[in-house]
Protein backbone atom coordinates (compact mmCIF):
# COMPACT_ATOMS: atom_id res chain seq x y z
CA UNK A 1 0.00 0.00 0.00
CA UNK A 2 2.79 2.34 0.73
CA UNK A 3 5.05 1.47 -2.22
CA UNK A 4 6.34 -1.36 -0.38
CA UNK A 5 7.88 0.85 2.49
CA UNK A 6 6.37 0.36 5.97
CA UNK A 7 5.77 3.30 7.86
CA UNK A 8 3.39 5.86 8.59
CA UNK A 9 0.99 6.91 6.10
CA UNK A 10 0.11 10.86 6.90
CA UNK A 11 2.85 12.22 9.03
CA UNK A 12 3.18 15.97 10.11
CA UNK A 13 5.54 17.60 12.34
CA UNK A 14 6.01 20.80 14.22
CA UNK A 15 2.50 22.36 12.69
CA UNK A 16 1.69 25.74 13.54
CA UNK A 17 -0.96 27.61 12.70
CA UNK A 18 -4.60 29.72 13.29
CA UNK A 19 -6.90 31.68 11.55
CA UNK A 20 -4.99 35.64 10.52
CA UNK A 21 -2.24 36.58 12.88
CA UNK A 22 -3.81 34.43 15.71
CA UNK A 23 -1.91 31.35 16.56
CA UNK A 24 -4.35 28.68 17.77
CA UNK A 25 -2.02 25.14 17.23
CA UNK A 26 1.52 25.05 18.31
CA UNK A 27 4.07 23.19 16.80
CA UNK A 28 1.72 19.71 16.78
CA UNK A 29 2.70 16.32 15.24
CA UNK A 30 1.68 13.19 14.95
CA UNK A 31 1.78 10.43 12.11
CA UNK A 32 -0.84 7.67 11.55
CA UNK A 33 0.19 4.22 9.57
CA UNK A 34 -2.08 2.19 6.92
CA UNK A 35 -4.53 -0.03 9.41
CA UNK A 36 -4.08 2.06 12.40
CA UNK A 37 -6.20 4.82 13.99
CA UNK A 38 -5.13 7.51 15.91
CA UNK A 39 -6.97 9.72 17.76
CA UNK A 40 -6.94 12.91 18.80
CA UNK A 41 -8.51 13.58 22.31
CA UNK A 42 -8.56 16.79 24.65
CA UNK A 43 -10.93 19.46 25.90
CA UNK A 44 -13.06 22.24 23.87
CA UNK A 45 -11.45 24.44 22.48
CA UNK A 46 -7.83 23.75 22.71
CA UNK A 47 -7.28 23.42 18.70
CA UNK A 48 -8.22 19.95 17.84
CA UNK A 49 -10.68 21.39 15.19
CA UNK A 50 -8.07 23.95 13.96
CA UNK A 51 -5.37 20.83 13.59
CA UNK A 52 -7.95 18.97 11.15
CA UNK A 53 -8.31 22.31 9.11
CA UNK A 54 -4.41 22.77 9.02
CA UNK A 55 -3.61 19.36 7.93
CA UNK A 56 -6.57 19.14 5.58
CA UNK A 57 -5.44 22.52 3.22
CA UNK A 58 -8.59 24.27 5.11
CA UNK A 59 -5.99 26.80 6.78
CA UNK A 60 -2.46 28.09 5.87
CA UNK A 61 0.39 27.23 8.03
CA UNK A 62 2.29 29.06 9.44
CA UNK A 63 5.10 26.34 10.01
CA UNK A 64 5.73 23.07 9.71
CA UNK A 65 4.97 20.29 7.27
CA UNK A 66 2.31 17.83 6.10
CA UNK A 67 3.38 14.56 4.32
CA UNK A 68 1.09 11.88 3.15
CA UNK A 69 2.87 8.91 1.63
CA UNK A 70 6.07 10.66 1.11
CA UNK A 71 4.89 13.39 -0.97
CA UNK A 72 4.81 17.00 1.07
CA UNK A 73 0.98 18.45 0.99
CA UNK A 74 2.57 22.06 1.32
CA UNK A 75 0.44 24.53 -0.49
CA UNK A 76 -1.90 21.76 -2.07
CA UNK A 77 -5.65 22.94 -1.96
CA UNK A 78 -8.41 20.69 -0.53
CA UNK A 79 -9.79 19.88 -3.89
CA UNK A 80 -5.74 18.16 -4.73
CA UNK A 81 -5.26 16.16 -1.36
CA UNK A 82 -8.84 14.45 -1.66
CA UNK A 83 -7.59 13.56 -5.25
CA UNK A 84 -4.48 12.10 -3.38
CA UNK A 85 -6.07 9.84 -1.22
CA UNK A 86 -7.33 12.02 1.89
CA UNK A 87 -10.89 12.07 3.43
CA UNK A 88 -12.01 14.85 5.51
CA UNK A 89 -15.56 15.03 6.98
CA UNK A 90 -15.57 18.26 9.02
CA UNK A 91 -17.22 18.68 12.70
CA UNK A 92 -19.16 21.90 11.35
CA UNK A 93 -21.36 21.86 8.54
CA UNK A 94 -20.49 18.30 7.69
CA UNK A 95 -23.43 18.08 4.73
CA UNK A 96 -24.54 20.10 2.54
CA UNK A 97 -27.82 21.41 3.30
CA UNK A 98 -29.47 22.48 0.19
CA UNK A 99 -29.02 19.32 -1.61
CA UNK A 100 -30.84 15.86 -1.29
CA UNK A 101 -29.22 12.83 0.65
CA UNK A 102 -29.21 11.14 -2.60
CA UNK A 103 -27.19 14.24 -4.10
CA UNK A 104 -24.61 14.96 -0.96
CA UNK A 105 -23.77 10.70 -1.72
CA UNK A 106 -23.61 10.87 -5.48
CA UNK A 107 -21.74 14.65 -6.10
CA UNK A 108 -18.62 12.84 -7.49
CA UNK A 109 -20.35 10.27 -8.70
CA UNK A 110 -22.94 9.97 -11.60
CA UNK A 111 -25.20 7.47 -9.75
CA UNK A 112 -25.37 5.91 -6.51
CA UNK A 113 -23.64 2.79 -6.37
CA UNK A 114 -25.43 0.49 -4.44
CA UNK A 115 -22.62 -2.07 -3.78
CA UNK A 116 -20.91 0.73 -1.79
CA UNK A 117 -23.85 2.32 0.02
CA UNK A 118 -25.94 -1.16 0.58
CA UNK A 119 -23.90 -1.65 3.47
CA UNK A 120 -24.52 1.45 5.21
CA UNK A 121 -27.65 1.42 4.33
CA UNK A 122 -28.35 -1.60 5.97
CA UNK A 123 -26.88 -0.13 9.20
CA UNK A 124 -28.39 3.28 8.96
CA UNK A 125 -31.48 2.72 7.24
CA UNK A 126 -32.54 6.36 7.73
CA UNK A 127 -30.86 7.79 5.57
CA UNK A 128 -32.13 5.38 2.53
CA UNK A 129 -35.79 6.39 3.64
CA UNK A 130 -34.90 10.32 3.43
CA UNK A 131 -32.78 9.80 -0.04
CA UNK A 132 -34.58 12.48 -1.72
CA UNK A 133 -35.02 15.14 1.18
CA UNK A 134 -32.95 17.97 1.70
CA UNK A 135 -29.88 17.35 3.84
CA UNK A 136 -30.70 20.27 5.79
CA UNK A 137 -33.96 18.81 7.03
CA UNK A 138 -31.86 15.89 8.70
CA UNK A 139 -31.06 16.33 12.67
CA UNK A 140 -28.33 17.43 13.74
CA UNK A 141 -27.04 13.70 13.82
CA UNK A 142 -28.35 12.27 10.99
CA UNK A 143 -26.09 14.63 9.22
CA UNK A 144 -23.39 13.25 11.18
CA UNK A 145 -24.12 10.19 9.52
CA UNK A 146 -24.75 10.89 6.04
CA UNK A 147 -21.07 12.61 6.55
CA UNK A 148 -19.94 9.87 7.53
CA UNK A 149 -21.23 7.68 5.31
CA UNK A 150 -20.38 9.75 2.24
CA UNK A 151 -16.35 9.91 3.38
CA UNK A 152 -16.26 6.08 4.90
CA UNK A 153 -17.45 5.07 1.86
CA UNK A 154 -14.92 6.68 -0.33
CA UNK A 155 -11.91 4.78 -1.56
CA UNK A 156 -8.72 6.86 -0.39
CA UNK A 157 -6.57 5.58 2.16
CA UNK A 158 -6.94 8.17 4.97
CA UNK A 159 -10.03 9.32 7.33
CA UNK A 160 -9.94 12.15 8.84
CA UNK A 161 -13.34 12.84 10.87
CA UNK A 162 -13.64 15.60 13.16
CA UNK A 163 -15.80 14.17 15.95
CA UNK A 164 -17.89 12.00 14.26
CA UNK A 165 -20.24 10.77 16.70
CA UNK A 166 -21.20 14.39 18.16
CA UNK A 167 -24.90 13.53 18.31
CA UNK A 168 -25.15 10.40 16.88
CA UNK A 169 -27.74 8.02 18.82
CA UNK A 170 -25.48 5.01 20.91
CA UNK A 171 -26.57 2.54 19.00
CA UNK A 172 -25.53 4.43 15.76
CA UNK A 173 -22.07 5.04 17.38
CA UNK A 174 -21.50 1.40 17.47
CA UNK A 175 -22.11 1.02 14.17
CA UNK A 176 -19.81 3.52 13.00
CA UNK A 177 -17.30 2.10 15.29
CA UNK A 178 -18.11 -1.52 13.26
CA UNK A 179 -17.37 0.23 10.20
CA UNK A 180 -14.07 1.66 11.03
CA UNK A 181 -12.40 -1.53 12.34
CA UNK A 182 -13.58 -2.92 9.34
CA UNK A 183 -11.42 0.13 7.22
CA UNK A 184 -8.87 -0.66 9.36
CA UNK A 185 -8.82 -3.81 8.77
CA UNK A 186 -8.52 -3.00 5.17
CA UNK A 187 -5.71 -0.81 5.42
CA UNK A 188 -6.48 2.64 5.64
CA UNK A 189 -5.39 5.29 8.39
CA UNK A 190 -7.85 6.77 10.25
CA UNK A 191 -7.28 10.24 12.24
CA UNK A 192 -10.33 11.05 14.71
CA UNK A 193 -11.17 13.92 16.61
CA UNK A 194 -13.28 12.89 19.67
CA UNK A 195 -14.94 13.77 22.92
CA UNK A 196 -16.53 10.10 23.16
CA UNK A 197 -13.64 8.52 25.26
CA UNK A 198 -15.43 4.83 24.62
CA UNK A 199 -15.76 5.54 21.22
CA UNK A 200 -11.96 6.89 20.65
CA UNK A 201 -10.73 3.93 23.34
CA UNK A 202 -12.30 1.29 20.80
CA UNK A 203 -10.89 2.20 18.15
CA UNK A 204 -7.74 4.17 19.15
CA UNK A 205 -4.00 2.49 18.39
CA UNK A 206 -2.40 5.62 19.52
CA UNK A 207 -3.65 8.99 21.13
CA UNK A 208 -2.49 12.56 20.81
CA UNK A 209 -3.85 14.63 23.92
CA UNK A 210 -4.38 18.51 23.11
CA UNK A 211 -4.08 21.44 25.20
CA UNK A 212 -3.93 24.94 24.61
CA UNK A 213 -2.98 24.70 21.18
CA UNK A 214 0.14 22.19 22.08
CA UNK A 215 0.60 18.56 21.51
CA UNK A 216 0.80 17.51 25.96
CA UNK A 217 0.44 14.05 25.59
CA UNK A 218 1.58 11.21 22.25
CA UNK A 219 1.45 7.18 22.84
CA UNK A 220 0.25 4.03 22.10
CA UNK A 221 -3.49 4.07 23.87
CA UNK A 222 -2.79 0.71 25.06
CA UNK A 223 -0.51 2.46 27.70
CA UNK A 224 -2.94 4.87 28.73
CA UNK A 225 -5.04 4.67 31.71
CA UNK A 226 -8.64 5.99 31.14
CA UNK A 227 -8.57 7.53 34.22
CA UNK A 228 -4.88 9.90 32.98
CA UNK A 229 -6.91 10.55 29.20
CA UNK A 230 -10.00 11.13 31.58
CA UNK A 231 -8.58 14.21 33.46
CA UNK A 232 -7.72 15.69 30.49
CA UNK A 233 -10.65 16.01 28.55
CA UNK A 234 -12.28 17.26 31.84
CA UNK A 235 -11.97 20.72 33.48
CA UNK B 1 -57.95 40.65 -27.58
CA UNK B 2 -57.50 44.59 -27.92
CA UNK B 3 -53.91 44.73 -30.05
CA UNK B 4 -52.42 47.39 -27.77
CA UNK B 5 -52.98 45.54 -24.75
CA UNK B 6 -51.65 42.18 -26.72
CA UNK B 7 -48.54 44.69 -27.51
CA UNK B 8 -48.29 45.36 -24.15
CA UNK B 9 -47.98 42.36 -22.80
CA UNK B 10 -45.34 41.10 -25.31
CA UNK B 11 -44.06 44.39 -24.04
CA UNK B 12 -43.42 43.02 -20.60
CA UNK B 13 -42.58 39.77 -21.58
CA UNK B 14 -39.59 40.84 -23.59
CA UNK B 15 -38.61 43.22 -21.09
CA UNK B 16 -38.38 40.71 -18.19
CA UNK B 17 -37.18 37.62 -20.14
CA UNK B 18 -34.07 39.43 -21.77
CA UNK B 19 -33.60 41.56 -17.83
CA UNK B 20 -33.51 37.88 -16.58
CA UNK B 21 -30.84 36.83 -19.03
CA UNK B 22 -28.65 39.68 -17.56
CA UNK B 23 -29.20 38.98 -14.30
CA UNK B 24 -28.45 35.26 -14.65
CA UNK B 25 -24.61 35.86 -15.08
CA UNK B 26 -24.80 37.96 -12.44
CA UNK B 27 -26.94 36.42 -9.61
CA UNK B 28 -24.47 33.03 -10.43
CA UNK B 29 -21.41 34.69 -10.07
CA UNK B 30 -22.50 36.84 -6.70
CA UNK B 31 -23.49 32.81 -5.48
CA UNK B 32 -20.53 30.92 -6.25
CA UNK B 33 -17.87 33.85 -5.87
CA UNK B 34 -20.02 36.00 -3.44
CA UNK B 35 -18.63 38.77 -6.14
CA UNK B 36 -21.18 41.21 -7.08
CA UNK B 37 -19.82 42.26 -10.28
CA UNK B 38 -20.53 46.00 -11.26
CA UNK B 39 -18.63 45.82 -14.47
CA UNK B 40 -21.46 42.88 -15.45
CA UNK B 41 -23.50 45.91 -17.28
CA UNK B 42 -20.17 46.96 -19.49
CA UNK B 43 -19.97 43.13 -20.73
CA UNK B 44 -23.01 43.65 -21.98
CA UNK B 45 -21.70 47.03 -23.97
CA UNK B 46 -18.88 45.22 -25.37
CA UNK B 47 -20.77 42.54 -26.97
CA UNK B 48 -23.34 45.59 -28.22
CA UNK B 49 -20.33 46.89 -29.55
CA UNK B 50 -19.24 43.32 -31.06
CA UNK B 51 -22.71 43.39 -33.20
CA UNK B 52 -21.80 46.79 -34.19
CA UNK B 53 -17.95 46.11 -35.34
CA UNK B 54 -19.58 42.67 -37.12
CA UNK B 55 -22.06 44.94 -39.02
CA UNK B 56 -19.51 47.22 -40.29
CA UNK B 57 -17.07 44.70 -41.86
CA UNK B 58 -20.19 43.78 -43.51
CA UNK B 59 -20.07 40.34 -41.93
CA UNK B 60 -23.43 38.02 -41.01
CA UNK B 61 -25.29 39.62 -37.68
CA UNK B 62 -24.86 35.65 -36.00
CA UNK B 63 -21.13 36.33 -36.44
CA UNK B 64 -21.31 38.42 -33.25
CA UNK B 65 -22.12 35.99 -31.19
CA UNK B 66 -18.19 34.19 -31.10
CA UNK B 67 -16.50 37.15 -31.21
CA UNK B 68 -18.55 38.75 -28.50
CA UNK B 69 -18.39 35.29 -26.58
CA UNK B 70 -14.37 35.48 -27.33
CA UNK B 71 -13.75 38.61 -26.68
CA UNK B 72 -15.55 38.72 -23.08
CA UNK B 73 -14.96 35.11 -22.57
CA UNK B 74 -11.06 36.26 -22.43
CA UNK B 75 -11.57 39.26 -20.71
CA UNK B 76 -13.38 37.37 -17.87
CA UNK B 77 -11.02 34.85 -17.80
CA UNK B 78 -8.06 37.84 -17.04
CA UNK B 79 -9.99 40.21 -14.51
CA UNK B 80 -11.01 36.61 -12.87
CA UNK B 81 -7.03 36.31 -12.07
CA UNK B 82 -5.91 39.64 -11.82
CA UNK B 83 -8.77 41.18 -9.92
CA UNK B 84 -11.42 38.90 -8.81
CA UNK B 85 -9.31 36.02 -7.12
CA UNK B 86 -6.94 38.70 -5.40
CA UNK B 87 -9.76 40.22 -3.65
CA UNK B 88 -11.49 36.89 -2.14
CA UNK B 89 -13.38 37.68 0.26
CA UNK B 90 -13.20 41.17 0.85
CA UNK B 91 -16.53 42.36 -0.69
CA UNK B 92 -16.43 45.87 -0.39
CA UNK B 93 -12.86 46.02 -2.34
CA UNK B 94 -14.14 43.98 -4.62
CA UNK B 95 -17.11 46.64 -5.30
CA UNK B 96 -14.88 48.77 -5.78
CA UNK B 97 -12.15 47.61 -7.78
CA UNK B 98 -15.07 46.34 -10.22
CA UNK B 99 -16.52 49.93 -10.57
CA UNK B 100 -13.19 50.83 -11.49
CA UNK B 101 -12.96 48.27 -14.46
CA UNK B 102 -16.18 49.38 -15.36
CA UNK B 103 -14.71 52.69 -15.64
CA UNK B 104 -11.98 51.87 -17.47
CA UNK B 105 -13.73 49.26 -19.58
CA UNK B 106 -16.14 52.27 -20.83
CA UNK B 107 -13.89 54.65 -21.12
CA UNK B 108 -11.49 52.44 -23.27
CA UNK B 109 -14.18 52.02 -25.76
CA UNK B 110 -15.29 55.60 -25.40
CA UNK B 111 -11.30 55.90 -26.88
CA UNK B 112 -12.12 53.85 -29.70
CA UNK B 113 -15.67 54.73 -30.92
CA UNK B 114 -16.26 57.99 -29.30
CA UNK B 115 -19.66 58.86 -27.32
CA UNK B 116 -21.53 59.13 -30.02
CA UNK B 117 -24.74 56.48 -30.58
CA UNK B 118 -24.06 53.85 -32.64
CA UNK B 119 -26.67 51.85 -34.41
CA UNK B 120 -26.75 47.89 -35.07
CA UNK B 121 -29.37 47.18 -38.17
CA UNK B 122 -32.04 44.57 -37.06
CA UNK B 123 -31.08 41.16 -38.65
CA UNK B 124 -34.49 39.87 -38.80
CA UNK B 125 -36.92 42.73 -40.14
CA UNK B 126 -40.69 42.90 -40.59
CA UNK B 127 -43.53 41.99 -38.04
CA UNK B 128 -45.80 39.05 -37.30
CA UNK B 129 -48.90 39.08 -36.28
CA UNK B 130 -50.14 38.07 -32.63
CA UNK B 131 -53.78 37.41 -32.05
CA UNK B 132 -54.37 40.52 -34.37
CA UNK B 133 -51.58 42.37 -33.49
CA UNK B 134 -48.42 43.83 -35.58
CA UNK B 135 -45.50 42.88 -33.37
CA UNK B 136 -41.89 43.26 -34.76
CA UNK B 137 -40.38 39.62 -35.47
CA UNK B 138 -36.41 40.18 -33.99
CA UNK B 139 -38.43 41.49 -31.05
CA UNK B 140 -40.46 38.29 -30.78
CA UNK B 141 -37.81 36.20 -31.78
CA UNK B 142 -35.65 37.55 -28.95
CA UNK B 143 -38.17 36.69 -26.23
CA UNK B 144 -38.06 33.35 -27.39
CA UNK B 145 -34.50 32.88 -27.23
CA UNK B 146 -33.97 34.74 -23.71
CA UNK B 147 -37.22 32.52 -22.39
CA UNK B 148 -35.81 29.13 -23.54
CA UNK B 149 -32.48 30.58 -22.66
CA UNK B 150 -33.11 30.94 -19.22
CA UNK B 151 -35.33 27.98 -19.26
CA UNK B 152 -32.76 25.81 -20.26
CA UNK B 153 -30.02 27.33 -18.27
CA UNK B 154 -32.39 26.63 -14.61
CA UNK B 155 -32.85 22.97 -16.03
CA UNK B 156 -29.03 22.57 -16.54
CA UNK B 157 -28.03 23.81 -12.99
CA UNK B 158 -30.84 21.89 -11.50
CA UNK B 159 -30.41 18.77 -13.39
CA UNK B 160 -26.52 18.58 -14.23
CA UNK B 161 -23.63 17.15 -12.34
CA UNK B 162 -21.75 20.54 -12.80
CA UNK B 163 -25.07 22.09 -11.75
CA UNK B 164 -25.16 20.33 -8.61
CA UNK B 165 -21.59 21.13 -7.82
CA UNK B 166 -22.23 24.95 -8.08
CA UNK B 167 -24.68 24.79 -5.73
CA UNK B 168 -22.59 22.33 -3.27
CA UNK B 169 -19.98 24.82 -3.34
CA UNK B 170 -22.67 27.97 -2.64
CA UNK B 171 -23.76 26.29 0.09
CA UNK B 172 -20.80 25.27 1.48
CA UNK B 173 -17.39 26.26 0.17
CA UNK B 174 -15.00 24.56 2.33
CA UNK B 175 -16.74 20.97 2.36
CA UNK B 176 -17.00 21.24 -1.68
CA UNK B 177 -13.17 21.94 -1.53
CA UNK B 178 -12.74 18.82 0.67
CA UNK B 179 -15.22 16.09 -1.49
CA UNK B 180 -13.07 16.64 -4.27
CA UNK B 181 -14.56 20.06 -6.11
CA UNK B 182 -12.03 21.76 -7.72
CA UNK B 183 -13.56 25.06 -5.96
CA UNK B 184 -10.95 27.64 -8.08
CA UNK B 185 -11.21 26.27 -11.08
CA UNK B 186 -15.08 26.66 -10.59
CA UNK B 187 -15.36 29.94 -9.34
CA UNK B 188 -13.25 31.02 -12.37
CA UNK B 189 -15.11 28.79 -15.23
CA UNK B 190 -18.74 30.49 -13.95
CA UNK B 191 -17.35 34.19 -13.77
CA UNK B 192 -16.36 33.49 -17.63
CA UNK B 193 -20.05 32.00 -17.68
CA UNK B 194 -21.40 35.29 -16.58
CA UNK B 195 -19.26 37.24 -18.66
CA UNK B 196 -20.03 35.39 -21.77
CA UNK B 197 -23.65 35.34 -20.61
CA UNK B 198 -23.61 39.35 -20.55
CA UNK B 199 -22.14 39.83 -23.73
CA UNK B 200 -24.56 37.22 -25.30
CA UNK B 201 -27.25 39.74 -24.22
CA UNK B 202 -25.71 42.62 -25.51
CA UNK B 203 -25.17 41.31 -29.08
CA UNK B 204 -28.96 40.29 -28.96
CA UNK B 205 -30.06 43.44 -27.59
CA UNK B 206 -27.94 45.48 -29.49
CA UNK B 207 -30.30 46.16 -32.62
CA UNK B 208 -33.09 47.28 -30.49
CA UNK B 209 -30.34 49.96 -28.15
CA UNK B 210 -28.59 52.86 -28.62
CA UNK B 211 -24.92 51.46 -28.52
CA UNK B 212 -23.24 54.06 -26.36
CA UNK B 213 -20.32 53.52 -24.10
CA UNK B 214 -22.62 53.59 -20.96
CA UNK B 215 -25.51 51.74 -22.14
CA UNK B 216 -24.52 49.13 -19.38
CA UNK B 217 -24.86 51.81 -16.35
CA UNK B 218 -28.32 51.09 -17.04
CA UNK B 219 -28.22 46.91 -17.04
CA UNK B 220 -26.21 46.77 -13.58
CA UNK B 221 -28.24 49.25 -11.90
CA UNK B 222 -31.66 47.24 -13.04
CA UNK B 223 -29.93 44.17 -12.25
CA UNK B 224 -29.15 45.19 -9.29
CA UNK B 225 -32.66 46.38 -8.60
CA UNK B 226 -33.89 42.64 -9.33
CA UNK B 227 -31.64 41.46 -6.89
CA UNK B 228 -32.70 43.55 -4.15
CA UNK B 229 -36.62 42.74 -4.76
CA UNK B 230 -36.07 39.21 -5.72
CA UNK B 231 -33.55 38.27 -3.09
CA UNK B 232 -30.06 36.58 -3.79
CA UNK B 233 -31.57 32.80 -2.25
CA UNK B 234 -32.89 31.04 -5.75
CA UNK B 235 -33.76 31.03 -9.43
CA UNK B 236 -37.24 31.47 -8.14
CA UNK B 237 -36.15 34.90 -6.56
CA UNK B 238 -34.13 36.35 -9.51
CA UNK B 239 -37.16 35.59 -12.38
CA UNK B 240 -39.95 37.27 -9.70
CA UNK B 241 -37.97 39.97 -9.31
CA UNK B 242 -36.92 40.07 -12.74
CA UNK B 243 -40.74 40.35 -13.35
CA UNK B 244 -41.31 42.96 -10.74
CA UNK B 245 -38.58 45.41 -12.00
CA UNK B 246 -39.11 44.67 -15.61
CA UNK B 247 -42.76 44.02 -15.84
CA UNK B 248 -43.39 47.28 -13.73
CA UNK B 249 -40.98 49.13 -15.53
CA UNK B 250 -42.60 48.89 -19.13
CA UNK B 251 -45.86 49.15 -17.47
CA UNK B 252 -45.50 52.24 -16.20
CA UNK B 253 -43.16 53.07 -19.36
CA UNK B 254 -46.24 52.33 -21.25
CA UNK B 255 -48.89 54.33 -20.23
CA UNK B 256 -47.17 57.27 -18.48
CA UNK B 257 -43.55 57.43 -20.15
CA UNK B 258 -39.85 56.18 -19.49
CA UNK B 259 -39.49 58.74 -16.33
CA UNK B 260 -42.08 57.48 -14.52
CA UNK B 261 -41.47 54.27 -15.11
CA UNK B 262 -37.50 54.28 -14.20
CA UNK B 263 -38.95 56.52 -11.03
CA UNK B 264 -41.66 54.00 -9.84
CA UNK B 265 -38.85 51.14 -10.15
CA UNK B 266 -36.16 53.30 -7.96
CA UNK B 267 -38.93 53.66 -5.45
CA UNK B 268 -39.62 50.31 -5.25
CA UNK B 269 -36.20 49.23 -4.86
CA UNK B 270 -35.86 51.62 -2.22
CA UNK B 271 -38.86 50.20 -0.20
CA UNK B 272 -37.50 46.73 -0.44
CA UNK B 273 -34.39 47.87 1.00
CA UNK B 274 -35.88 49.76 3.58
CA UNK B 275 -38.70 46.75 4.45
CA UNK B 276 -38.08 43.60 3.25
CA UNK B 277 -34.35 44.10 2.54
CA UNK B 278 -33.76 40.13 1.95
CA UNK B 279 -36.13 40.35 -0.93
CA UNK B 280 -39.01 38.15 -1.52
CA UNK B 281 -36.98 34.92 -1.45
CA UNK B 282 -34.47 35.69 0.93
CA UNK B 283 -30.77 33.38 0.94
CA UNK B 284 -31.08 30.68 3.86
Amino acid sequence: MNGGVSGPLFSFSNVTGGYGATTVVRSAGGEVSPGEACCILGRNGVGKTTLMRLLTGHLPLQSGSVRFDGQSLDGLPPDRRHALGLIYCPQERPVFDNLSVRENLTLMAPAIDEGRYAPFFAAFPILESRMTQSAGTLSGGERKILSFVRGVAEAGRLLLLDEPSEGVQQENVERMAGFLHEAKAAGRALLIVEQNLAFALDIADRVIVMDHGEVVLAGAAADMTEETLAAHMHV
Amino acid sequence: MDPILTINILNVVYEVSTLAVVVLGLAVVFGLLGVMNLAHGEFVMIGAYCAFFIQAQNLPFLAAIPLALLVCGFLGLVVERLLVRPLYARPFDTLLATWGLSMLLREAVEAVYGRGFRSVATPLTGSVDVLGADYPSYRLLLTVVSIALVAGLVWWFVRSATGRRIRAVVNNRELAGSVGIPVTALARNTFVFGCCLAALAGVMLAPLLPVNPTLGLDFILKSFFVLVVGGLGSLVGLISGAGVIGGVESVVSAFLDRTYGYTTVLIIAILFLWLRPNGLFPRT
